[in-house]
């Protein structure tokens, strides 16, 4: 039976702010999941903490809404042990790039086959309005009263430094684009980062229109292999480039580990893994 | 040919090598007791390296047997000493009349010595031979050879498999080596009361493994087919050996970035319906925290295994100590159930790894195995099970029923997997009579569900009403509330006269000390009764309450500052045990517990004298 957008809600209706961007993201998640065609029960989606964090809860998939900042492994442990599977993780400025953000370069190193979509809202929303690594200079936020004392960190080109092999940002008030976006992006075979920018309404730090201005698709004829130009536009701050920056083939962990265990059976009869009986008597 | 020899007392002895990080001591000393191994007799090592890759004192013990071996010894026989710090540090411990092998150029002793001496010039004698001073380790290992009689060519067997690798130039100077080394022993015509005789067939049933490969193996058979982890000392050998075998029997391996994400990982993996482990030692357990107390709250099997060593912090990660015991128990913001191991050798941490494994898995929470740097870096012989008796637990099985693994047989649970039935509007987190709710595992239709580390309900939804919180919590702990029961229908784990006024308690690597300290003192007619609990947590309360009936003293022994399985005892059952603690970085003897024991008994005895 041909699947409907139904099938990719979970029975548990959405709790954020009314007007939250994170609608947008889920809808358009929904919508590629739905064109892509992948049976709900194949999808694993992992969350952090966060406003992100609840994403996990209202998708129809093998859902683990874990511990703040760890979406990023745990995704990788999923998908190391179930590479049949399609595998998915969420977060958001604080739970990717704060408290988590150390993992990000190590899943690119390994290039393991999940999809990462950060949502970027330069706030901690869910507690309430604190200073987040985006937070503009001299933003004032709780936990800054007086002004944010700390640059913002630019993601794109750290994520391109890191040699992630699939790199994108997306308009999070366009769902459409997003769509297109995350579709590619779990095409892709390897890791990939889709960079979500939308507001946060209840503790405003992004103006929405003044961002939708700022947005713009990246050059039609531009080269998605070609590193250094990433680099160029993903600092460029006018217009704020949308569209796929990145994106090269390399090896997934799966192919390598896979490569790596017909390599270690090679001497065996026909290949085939070892038994439990001949690894002890090879310590005899 | 020498089938006809044969050794004239039971055979029980001890050698130590020791010399510089980087001398080759530790390599002799396991060739050694592979091939004593390679014998009818049990061997059981001991190693220290310094934390140091070069340099530091470094040294290997390797007492041999024809029985099952307990503990290292507290005496050495034998002493073979490369240069003088090792010989200034450890000819103490060399017993009246024992053996001293030195090599003369590097070594001074003292006069008088009450032992037998034999001089030999190891680094001359390499030196003439190969030019270089490498291989001096294997020309002791050539006199020890002939000191105890064993065959040549078991000699040549072990060089080649341990140097083919460095190329066919490594194997001739170092089977030279071992031939110079055998022939200084001939001239020195010593008094040889060991024979150790290769047996055949004791190699095929018998392992020589170290307690981290039989934390390694013991995954391996229990099933596990991931394993994510980051090097840390005293662990890293398990790591190293499952990502060599992980991939051989068809599992995944990686190495991640730090501890919080190697459990991450094995969450991941778990949740994807892999059997997982981990190990560490206890600055990366620490690390773990968080994500032990998630993977409780999602109720998915993980196996962590914390190899202890010194601490606290960075501490002595070469050494070894039993003091993560409450950080294991205890560690945890807010409360989640947790099951705490403690294998007390090699070859139980084979068995017990298996046993965590199905814990794990049949009751759906993390099971903790705490081993230590001497168990980890010891080596010992381990019977091989009888693989034609593994079982795999179906389903329906009651979780009571699963034996605990052994030699005799080995049973081999899985978690309770969602049937059909299940499926109709699937509840993940169904409350039942034992807390235990069937899982599904992804990639099966219809059993899709959320799981969060938020409080939730029994079909996986976000519920913080105090009715829920409440319900949940028991369903949480009715898993170990099982558990226990489980535990305390298991036999009775200890040893000794039930007639006896005296128990000792001991936990993890103290158990072949305390037993051979029980058989000291039953020669000299003390005795005690002797509880070592494999399972620590949840203790089986009732079988710990009849040890304790009828006894007049209560020692418990430990290799720590504090005393915390003490604290721990105390707190459940209220009594007030006088404690031995060593905390030295070196596992504590037969003979230091039987010196404790010894002076309570005597208190003891005149406590009887005085009500006559």
């Amino acid at each position: 039976m041909k699947k409907t957008l139904q099938d990719y809600k979970s029975a548990i209706k959405p709790v954020w702010c009314p007007g939250c961007g994170d609608y947008g993201v889920l809808q358009a998640l929904q919508k590629g999941l739905l064109e892509l065609e992948i049976p709900p029960e194949d999808i694993i989606f992992i969350s952090g903490i966060g406003c992100s964090g609840r994403l996990s809860h209202f998708v129809n998939s093998y859902s683990l809404h874990g511990t703040h900042g760890r979406a990023i492994p745990t995704a990788t442990g999923a998908k190391t042990a179930r590479p049949d599977l399609t595998v998915l993780a969420v977060g958001g400025d604080g739970d990717g790039l704060g408290i988590g953000g150390g993992h990000i370069a190590h899943a690119a190193r390994k290039n393991v086959d999940i999809t990462y979509i950060l949502i970027d809202n330069r706030i901690y929303g869910l507690t309430k309005g604190q200073t987040s690594p985006t937070s503009p200079l001299g933003q004032k936020t709780k936990t800054a009263p007086f002004g944010a004392y700390e640059d913002p960190m630019e993601p794109l080109p750290i994520f391109l430094s890191y040699d992630v092999s699939f790199v994108a940002r997306a308009n999070g008030l366009d769902v459409k684009e997003m769509q297109e976006i995350l579709t590619g992006a779990i095409k892709h075979k390897g890791m990939s980062i889709v960079y979500i920018q939308t507001p946060c309404k209840t503790f405003p730090v992004i103006d929405p229109k003044a961002i939708k201005e700022l947005f713009q698709p990246l050059p039609a004829d531009y080269d998605k292999t070609n590193k250094l130009k990433a680099m160029e536009y993903a600092y460029s701050q006018k217009p704020l480039y949308t569209g796929i920056y990145y994106q090269v083939e390399k090896t997934s962990l799966e192919d390598r580990l896979q490569d790596i265990m017909t390599s270690a059976c090679r001497k065996n009869d026909n290949g085939k893994v070892y038994s439990v009986e001949q690894i002890l008597q090879s310590y005899a | 040919m020498m089938s006809n020899i044969k050794n004239d007392s039971e055979i029980d002895f001890v050698v130590r090598i020791g010399g510089e990080g980087g001398d080759g001591v530790i390599s002799a000393g396991e060739l050694f007791a592979s091939a004593a191994a390679r014998t009818e007799y049990h061997v059981f090592t001991y190693i220290t390296y310094p934390a140091e890759i070069r340099g530091g004192f470094s040294m290997i013990q390797i007492r041999t047997k024809n029985s099952t071996v307990y503990s290292m010894g507290s005496h050495i026989d034998y002493l073979v000493v490369f240069n003088q710090v090792a010989y200034d540090r450890t000819i103490k411990e060399l017993r009246e009349g024992g053996t001293l092998i030195y090599d003369p150029d590097e070594v001074k002793i003292e006069d008088n010595l009450n032992a037998n001496i034999y001089p030999i010039p190891l680094t001359k004698i390499v030196t003439e031979l190969t030019g270089s001073k490498l291989g001096k380790n294997v020309v002791a290992l050539g006199a020890l050879g002939h000191l105890f009689d064993i065959d040549m060519k078991v000699l040549e067997k072990l060089i080649q498999d341990r140097y083919k690798s460095k190329g066919h130039e490594a194997v001739e100077k170092n089977t030279l080596a071992l031939k110079a080394g055998f022939d200084a022993g001939v001239k020195n015509d010593w008094d040889r009361k060991f024979h150790l005789i290769a047996n055949k067939e004791a190699k095929s049933q018998y392992m020589m493994i170290s307690g981290n490969e039989a934390v390694a193996l013991g995954a391996i058979a229990a099933g596990c087919r991931f394993v994510a982890g980051y090097p840390i000392t005293p662990a890293t050998p398990i790591f190293e050996t499952l990502t060599k075998l992980m991939p051989m029997v068809g599992g995944r391996a990686i190495q991640l970035e730090d501890e919080i994400a190697s459990i991450s990982a094995c969450i991941g993996a778990s949740f994807g319906g892999l059997k997982a482990i981990s190990p560490t030692s206890g600055p990366g357990l620490q690390l773990m925290g968080e994500q032990l107390n998630l993977a409780s709250m999602l109720e998915l099997p993980i196996v962590i295994v914390d190899v202890q060593r010194g601490g606290p912090s960075t501490g002595l990660p070469t050494k070894t100590e039993q003091s993560d015991l409450k950080y294991a128990i205890y560690g945890t913001v807010g409360e989640s159930p947790r099951v705490i191991l403690a294998p007390i050798g090699v070859e139980d941490s084979f068995y017990q790894t298996i046993r965590a494994f199905n814990i794990a898995e049949r009751f759906q929470m993390p099971v903790i195995i705490l081993t230590d740097q001497s168990i980890g870096y010891r080596k010992a012989t381990v019977k091989i099970p009888d693989l034609s008796k593994i079982v795999e637990v179906p389903n329906s099985v009651l979780c009571e029923d699963i034996t605990i693994p052994s030699p005799e047989r080995v049973d081999i649970a899985s978690r309770i997997i969602a049937v059909e039935a299940d499926l109709n509007s699937y509840k993940r987190f169904v409350n039942t009579e034992n807390g235990i709710s069937p899982i599904t595992i992804p990639g099966t239709p219809g059993g899709q569900y959320l799981a969060t580390g938020l409080e939730h309900n029994e079909s996986g939804k976000a519920d913080y009403t105090p009715a829920n919180h409440v319900m949940m919590n028991k369903k949480r702990f009715t898993k170990l509330a099982k558990l226990a029961e489980v535990f305390e229908n298991n036999l009775p784990e200890y040893e000794g006269s039930d007639k006896a006024k005296i128990g000792v308690i001991g936990w993890g690597s103290t158990y072949g000390a305390i037993k051979e300290a029980r058989l000291i003192a039953e020669k000299r007619g003390i005795i005690f009764r002797h509880l070592h609990p494999k399972v620590i947590s949840p203790l089986p309360e009732n079988q710990i309450r009849h040890f304790l009936a009828g006894l007049k003293e209560v020692i418990i022994v430990e290799e720590n500052f504090t005393g915390q399985f003490a604290h721990f005892i105390k707190g459940k059952f209220g009594i007030k045990p006088i404690e031995i603690h060593k905390c030295e970085g070196v596992p504590i003897t037969p003979e230091e517990i039987y010196t404790g024991i010894e002076k309570v008994a005597r208190i003891v005895d005149e406590e009887n004298i005085a009500r006559l």
